[in-house]
């Protein structure tokens, strides 16, 4: 199938940006969501050891995937527990 | 507030807001020229003698118009993702302000130090005073310190409303039993003006948001004020 594929981005190398940008997007959003899966706290997978993921975090966590002025490692923990 | 045949933005008062607005332009520059772009070819091609009946395909066209449109939306993707991760965060807020939307009126609560609560009604036309704002005015507005984080905890009393204040940028929505934060910081002094922006029965049109920006001291003066009043 690959081969098929490369003999036609021979003839029509337009397609060349074609998959390169909707394979690209493509492959951003499965790893976002992926992402999203293993590292979000609001995400349970194992019910028995880590039940309540978002209980467990520290002011220093960052959870989220950029920060524009946020320096998480300077927080202070200034909660009481739960 | 919004002047009579307003086309854009009303001026920026929150840093997040002078974000949203030079987002806004930027991206609306980008939409302008690619209307103008597409309008001039519309017209080329309508207007010329010239004909062809050969043209099967052509590369070199393709790989542009498909290499430009993904370098311009990627243009307007990554500001716009900068934008929403920087509206969502935490600041350390130095005053915590309840208000409750009602039918058809917003309660506000300090109840950081002390317990200051009271109702912001509009004011009828027939009350306004020469110089203020139909349907926009109310008998008391929210004070708040300027240059100071401040976090709103918005929630209603029975139907859904929302708390919008345009030139702060924030809109957030009043539901029942449900606790909804935001957060603000006013550049500068001056009074704000917002509407409820959730659809919540017949006056929903006339339960207007007043925020009075003002420097501490007078935040001060004010509270004290209003303590000695209720």
């Amino acid at each position: 199938m690959l081969a098929i594929v490369r003999k036609q981005l021979r003839s029509h190398p337009a397609l060349i940006p074609l998959f390169f940008f909707i394979g690209g997007g493509a492959t951003m959003s499965m790893l976002y969501l992926a992402r999203l899966a293993l590292r979000n706290p609001d995400v349970c997978w194992d019910r028995k050891n880590n039940s309540e993921p978002w209980n467990k975090m520290s002011p220093t966590d960052q959870y989220k995937f950029f920060t524009v002025n946020m320096d998480y490692s300077k927080l202070k923990k200034d909660r009481p527990d739960f | 507030m919004a002047h009579p045949s307003q086309l854009g933005f009303q001026d920026a008062t929150s840093p997040v807001m002078e974000e949203l607005l030079h987002f806004h332009d930027h991206t609306l520059m980008i939409v302008f020229l690619i209307s103008t772009l597409v309008l001039y070819i519309i017209i080329a091609m309508v207007t010329t003698k010239l004909t062809n009946k050969f043209i099967l395909d052509s590369q070199e066209i393709e790989i542009i118009w498909t290499l430009l449109p993904a370098m311009i939306l990627i243009l307007i993707a990554l500001p716009s993702l900068r934008i929403l991760y920087l509206m969502d965060e935490i600041s350390n807020s130095h005053l915590t302000i309840k208000t409750i939307g009602h039918q058809w009126y917003w309660s506000y609560e300090y109840t950081d130090y002390e317990n200051i609560t009271f109702d912001s009604y509009m004011t009828p036309t027939q009350d306004l005073m020469p110089g203020q704002f139909r349907l926009l005015e109310t008998d008391h507005r929210m004070v708040v310190p300027m240059e100071s984080p401040t976090r709103i905890l918005v929630s209603a009393d029975d139907v859904l409303h929302s708390w919008a204040v345009p030139s702060l940028g924030i809109k957030m929505d009043a539901v029942p039993g449900r606790l909804n934060q935001t957060a603000f910081i006013v550049s500068r002094p001056g009074v704000y003006y917002g509407q409820c922006s959730e659809i919540c029965g017949a006056n929903h049109s006339f339960m207007p948001i007043v925020v009075e920006a003002v420097p501490l001291k007078y935040f001060e003066d004010w509270s004290s004020l209003m303590l000695q009043d209720a």
